[in-house]
């Protein structure tokens, strides 16, 4: 499981960013991961509270959006997200794609108080 | 009750890694030392390959090697009885290395008077993808018992190296591995990606992989 050292790093980025912007009391933060990149929501949830120990973010709400694995059909153009269809183009059937999004890892925002 | 704010971010959480990376790149370049990253599952041959590594060229440069393990010091006293200069990092539970680490490590290595300096990453082919360490060059092996496969199981880190080995490929008799399916799958993904067969244990394919290195080294170098 490699989500507790990303989400350290993570971490440490939304400090640094709180104090440059003189916030001293963080109540929730906001992650958007995509639905194919190798963080797995459960796992990140899981390990937050040992990331967050001892920093600014201690006591702070985790809310993760998950942004959709979308591809490009490169035989028809058809945009289809590729989980639900099993990286298969549903229109023409072939598997010559490109991705388009899904595969972020961000930090979105913070609910400051 | 106070209001709340909210403040947008909006950044990859790569980003930081990525300007690292960068700032370590340069300061490589200026130092002319040719960093190279090596990455692949346990066991592919990234030691053995290490050490052909070193056989082929250590009359022509001074090398320095970097053995990154979870915990363990093996690969490191393996490599320091050729006498290179040699460093183990530790990850504490780290599956990949980033930019930081890498650093720390050249700095424990000592680069004033290397010319080329090999990165053995974790064994491990998700995390390593996503984090650039700053190196030059990025390699990876994939030995012949893997499977042909797996460039459509780990697409990123095929997307992202600049050469890649099939190594063990004296042993391909004992398994059905495809090498034109291979190669033809990576191109898909890289198209500019370098394929080199290669046995670390026989020595086969070994100088077309010193020569590939010997012409990027040199141009890194501004020789
Ligand atoms: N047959 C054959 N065996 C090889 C070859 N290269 C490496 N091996 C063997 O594969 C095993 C693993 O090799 P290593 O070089 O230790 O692999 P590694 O990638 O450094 O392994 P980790 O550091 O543990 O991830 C050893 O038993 C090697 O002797 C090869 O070209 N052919
Ligand atoms: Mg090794
Ligand atoms: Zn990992
Ligand atoms: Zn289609």
């Amino acid at each position: 499981m490699h989500e507790l050292g990303i989400l350290m790093g993570a971490i440490n980025t939304v400090e640094n960013f709180a104090k440059k912007n003189g916030v001293t009391k963080i109540q929730t933060l906001v992650l958007q991961i995509g639905e194919l990149s190798s963080m797995i929501p459960k796992y990140i949830e899981d390990c937050y509270p040992t990331a967050v120990e001892g920093t600014l973010l201690q006591e702070t709400e985790l809310k993760i959006e998950i942004l959709p694995g979308n591809a490009i059909c490169k035989s028809c153009n058809h945009v289809f997200n590729l989980i639900e269809n099993e990286d298969t183009c549903p229109n023409c059937g072939t598997q010559d794609w490109e991705i388009l999004c899904g595969k972020e890892f961000m930090i979105k925002e913070i609910i400051a108080c | 009750m106070d209001a709340y704010k909210v403040l947008e971010i909006k950044q990859s959480v790569f980003d930081d890694n990525d300007q690292q990376a960068d700032l370590l790149r340069t300061e490589l370049k200026k130092e002319q030392t040719f960093l190279l990253n090596l990455m692949s599952s346990p066991g592919s041959g990234k030691t053995t390959t290490v050490l052909r590594t070193i056989e082929a060229l250590q009359d022509e440069m001074t090398i320095g090697i970097m053995e990154a393990d979870i915990d363990s010091d093996v690969d490191a006293r393996t490599v320091a009885g050729t006498g290179t200069k040699v460093i183990q990092l530790h990850t504490g539970g780290m599956c990949h290395l980033d930019a930081d680490m890498t650093r720390q490590g050249l700095l424990g290595l000592g680069t004033a008077d290397i010319d080329f300096a090999i990165l053995e990453n974790v064994g491990n082919l998700v995390c390593p993808a996503e984090f650039d360490t700053g190196a030059s060059k990025n390699a990876m092996i994939l030995s012949v018992p893997e499977g042909d496969d797996k460039p459509l199981k780990y697409p990123l880190m095929f997307s992202i190296v600049d050469v890649l080995l099939i190594n063990k490929i004296d042993a391909v008799d004992y398994f059905d591995f495809d090498f034109e399916a291979v190669k033809e799958r990576v191109t898909k993904l890289n198209p500019g990606i370098k394929v080199i067969p290669i046995s670390a244990k026989t020595g086969e394919g070994i100088s077309e992989w010193a020569d590939w290195l010997r012409t990027e080294v040199g141009s890194w170098n501004g020789i």
